[in-house]
């Protein structure tokens, strides 16, 4: 057991630092230097400077060097320093993560909750009509891409009937820390979250069905029904249980994906959390924050699987400690 | 005396022109005090404007930072921390009286001290530091209200540059600490200005607000109790945002021609397109001057032929796009519209070609990559495919390669790797800032907008440097119609439509910015009226 953990973090380090050295070279080998983006953004400089800032960022050194540095740095827990935002990556990141998570969990939470129930459902009763019904939506839900349907949704709910702000997180009059500041947010929270969870909610009904149908097909499902166990007993304590598996295992890998996920909704809804960070240090070649934040979806990664094996093993007492 | 110093230092204006002063009120009866405005931003670095130039730092750094000057209606100087000033006969000694008794958002008085570190700080590090201020010597501060400033050569564009945008008013005691201001932590955090607002909140990520500076210098100013920038980055979003009045004032709003009819349509909701002359945003076609074809004034001049910018501006931009003539904007003060013009006529472009020495052959006469940047997609893009689709009816292969960000496309032309390229740059009020840069034979350098082209002509520089230090308005004008006839003569660039830049607004904002620096002026005298 404790050597499996130890060979486990082992290669999870292994892992982390293969991640570092590969988004270093090949943010490297893209054209351009963020001083040449930033002196751009400044609207030009002279020679002197543009050399200066180089100097400076430290990228006049040759690449080994730089990501020699860039290494130990990470090593120490130190993600560098954003020479866009002229502050340390690690609080950029810090700063950016919770509206992130809120949004994420939000999304990938209610979505899991009522696209399982969903497919539950149309899984029992294949050929009606609201099986139907859920196949088409999530068909249409898995198909239609992030920003159309933030854009359709916006049209809609505060445009059309004005009931939702469109974009932000806030609003400025609202004072921090207050009730109704929760409440401000939860309000700004329903459109960016209702977005996101559309698609997840399309991949889960039609997860949660498939494997639905395959369980109720197997042996000691049948059993149990012979055994003349009430409806309702078979599918919820017997089917569920197994089926919902794979549905766990796919929340553990998306949930380790949450800032891809979000990027697009985040620069939809002027949401301030990581994605909108790491799509705009895309375009300012911000490389440090870049790294930094590829460098913890890494991280969120691991940490994920990690705990979805936990939470496999206490759903499924057969699998046990590889 | 303004009027006076005005004409001789900065040069005359036409008398009729400088006749309308101060931003005029539109069907509003008087000003009203108190309300929040809310506007927009689509991100920043920093909030001083002294190290970064351009619309998203300039547009809150001028509310919170003062000039000694703002520029009115029609280039209009007028007093702003200076109450006066007195240039000397030869031009070369400059006085600024300041007005008493203001203050830093922090308490402490402005005095000549501050100025005259803006100054030297603004000639270090802001990018056109060099170009605004070069010529600026020694500084005197004789007495805590007055600051002489002493020129090595006459500066004809001094005051123009002595607004906020360009030189905003830095408290020494805060920036004078030794750390470099390019990364200077209170560039961001704890920000102390000169001017009519006070900065409340600074989340980049979020928003910006600005509050009314109750100790500032101008009696009852400003009228504004609050300015909120919310981060909005995607257009569409923000255009939806105008159409529901969730914004009330969006300058530099991005809205595309084709979207002017439905912002028009929407109801409380205007568009102006005033407010943009100062920076005067051109676009063009940029050749490589180095390299065949284009080294040859012959092709360059079959392809403005073959180019109708008329036509983009009538079809492609719907006629709200104004075609250019040559490298000043046609609001600039300098502007003349009395240069060579290439008809549109295919058959003498593909004459000329053939005299050239690029017949068909094969079916082609030549080919070359267009770059696009991604930075003005609304207009570099339809401009690049029109330009591609008029070059293909005369066998020259177009193949357009969009840059996917800003630093691969800075990287290929900053490095002069490029055949030939969309481009587009802000002139600026004086041409010394924004117009120099492109065909000065100095400036052929690795640096994005420099003579990146590689075009050097010694007569275009010897009237650079005359128009450099010429303090007569006219004879200043006549050695600018000169550049602009020999730069279109000589087919530099060709000149695309200038850009669509409108602001959106709604019907409860009074007294507009409307002036030549627009919303990039301060805004004390603009108001509510909700």
């Amino acid at each position: 057991m404790i050597k499996g953990t130890l060979g486990k973090t082992a290669n999870t380090v292994i892992l982390l630092i293969a991640v570092l050295v590969l988004n270093f070279a090949m943010i490297h080998v893209a054209p351009g230097d963020p001083v040449e983006a930033l002196v751009g953004e400044m609207g030009g400089a002279t020679t002197e400077q543009i050399a200066e800032l180089r100097a400076q960022f430290g990228l006049d050194q040759p690449l080994y060097v730089q990501i020699g540095k860039y290494l130990w740095n990470v090593a120490q827990g130190d993600l560098g320093y954003s020479y866009y935002y002229d502050q340390p990556v690690t609080s950029l990141i810090l700063d950016r993560i919770g509206p992130t998570l809120l949004l994420v969990t939000t999304a990938l939470f209610s979505a899991i909750v009522i696209g399982t129930v969903l497919g539950v459902f149309s899984a029992q009763r294949r050929n009606s009509l609201l099986s139907h019904l859920v196949t088409v939506l999530s068909l249409a839900g898995f198909s239609a891409p992030v920003f159309w349907i933030g854009i359709m949704l916006i049209l809609l709910l505060s445009v059309a009937i004005p009931i939702l702000p469109i974009s932000g997180m806030t609003s400025s009059e609202v004072p921090e820390g207050t009730f109704w500041y929760i409440l401000d947010v939860a309000h700004h929270l329903v459109l960016p979250a209702l977005t996101l969870g559309l698609i997840y909610l399309a991949f889960y009904s039609r997860l949660s069905r498939a494997s639905m149908i395959e369980v109720l097909q197997t042996d000691y499902v049948r059993t149990a029904r012979a055994k003349g166990l009430p409806r309702r007993m078979v599918i919820y304590k017997h089917a569920l249980r197994n089926a919902v598996l794979p549905v766990v295992t796919f929340a553990g890998l998306q949930f380790g994906q949450v800032i891809s996920g979000a990027v697009l909704v985040e620069t939809v809804f002027a949401w301030p959390g990581l994605g909108t960070l790491a799509f705009d240090s895309i375009l300012r070649r911000d490389t440090t924050t870049l790294l930094g934040i590829l460098f913890f979806s890494a991280l969120m990664v691991v940490v994920m699987n990690i705990l979805t094996d936990i939470v496999y093993r206490r759903i499924d007492p057969r699998i046990k400690t590889a | 005396m303004f009027q006076r110093l005005s004409r001789t230092f900065l040069g005359a204006l036409p008398v009729a022109l400088a006749l309308s002063v101060g931003a005029a009120p539109v069907a509003h009866a008087e000003p009203k005090a108190g309300g929040t405005l809310t506007t927009f931003t689509s991100g920043y670095r920093t909030l001083n404007p002294a190290v970064q130039s351009g619309a998203s730092t300039g547009s809150p750094g001028s509310q919170i930072f003062a000039g000694l000057v703002t520029v009115g209606q029609d280039y209009k100087i007028q007093p702003y921390l200076a109450k006066d000033w007195e240039v000397s006969a030869d031009q070369l000694t400059v006085t600024f009286n300041l007005v008493s008794g203001a203050k830093f958002h922090d308490g402490a008085p402005i005095t000549g001290e501050d100025v005259k570190f803006s100054l030297e700080t603004v000639k270090a590090n802001h990018p056109f530091g060099a170009a605004m201020f070069g010529n600026v010597g020694e500084i005197d501060v004789p007495s805590p209200e007055t600051v002489v400033i002493h020129l090595n050569q006459p500066v004809p564009g001094l005051l123009l540059s002595m607004q906020p945008l360009l030189m905003p008013i830095l408290p020494k005691h805060v920036y004078g600490d030794g750390q470099d201001i390019k990364t200077h932590p209170r560039n961001m955090e704890n920000v102390v200005g000169s001017g009519p607002f006070k900065v409340e909140e600074n989340n980049p990520a979020e928003r910006l607000v600005l509050v009314k500076n109750e100790d500032f210098f101008i009696e009852g100013r400003p009228y504004l109790d609050k300015i909120v920038y919310p981060m909005v980055k995607d257009p569409l979003t923000r255009v939806l945002m105008l159409e529901k009045g969730e914004i009330d004032f969006a300058p530099f709003s991005g809205i595309r021609p084709t979207d002017v009819a439905r912002i028009e349509r929407a109801e409380g909701v205007n568009l102006t397109t005033d407010g943009y002359d100062a920076i005067g945003y051109v676009h063009y076609f940029e050749m490589n001057l180095r390299n065949e074809p284009f080294s040859n004034r012959e092709v360059r001049e079959a392809l403005a032929h073959a180019i109708d910018t008329g036509f983009l501006s009538k079809v492609i931009f719907g006629g709200k796009a104004v075609p250019g003539t040559g490298p000043l904007h046609t609001g600039n003060p300098f502007y003349s519209a009395d240069v060579p013009m290439y008809e549109p006529d295919m058959d003498k472009a593909a004459a000329m070609l053939d005299a050239a020495g690029y017949p068909v052959k094969d079916g082609v006469r030549f080919s070359f990559v267009l770059d696009v940047p991604s930075w003005a997609p609304q207009a570099h893009v339809p401009m690049a495919e029109y330009i591609q689709a008029q070059l293909e009816k005369l066998n020259i292969k177009v193949e357009l390669r969009k840059a996917p960000d800003f630093g691969t496309w800075v990287q290929r032309i900053s490095s002069w790797d490029y055949e030939a390229t969309m481009n587009g740059s802000f002139n600026y009020p004086d041409p010394t800032i924004g117009v120099h840069r492109h065909f000065d034979c100095d400036n052929i350098k690795n640096v994005i907008w420099a003579n990146t082209e590689g075009y050097c002509n010694p007569e275009v520089d010897k009237l650079l440097d005359a128009a450099a230090v010429e303090v007569d308005f006219d004879k200043r004008k006549a050695l600018y119609a000169e550049l602009q006839k020999t730069i279109q003569q000589d087919l530099v660039f060709i000149y695309m439509p200038q850009d669509f830049s409108a602001t959106v607004y709604s019907d409860a904002v009074g007294n507009m910015p409307d002036t030549p620096f627009g919303a990039l002026a301060p805004m004390y005298d603009t108001y509510l009226d909700k």
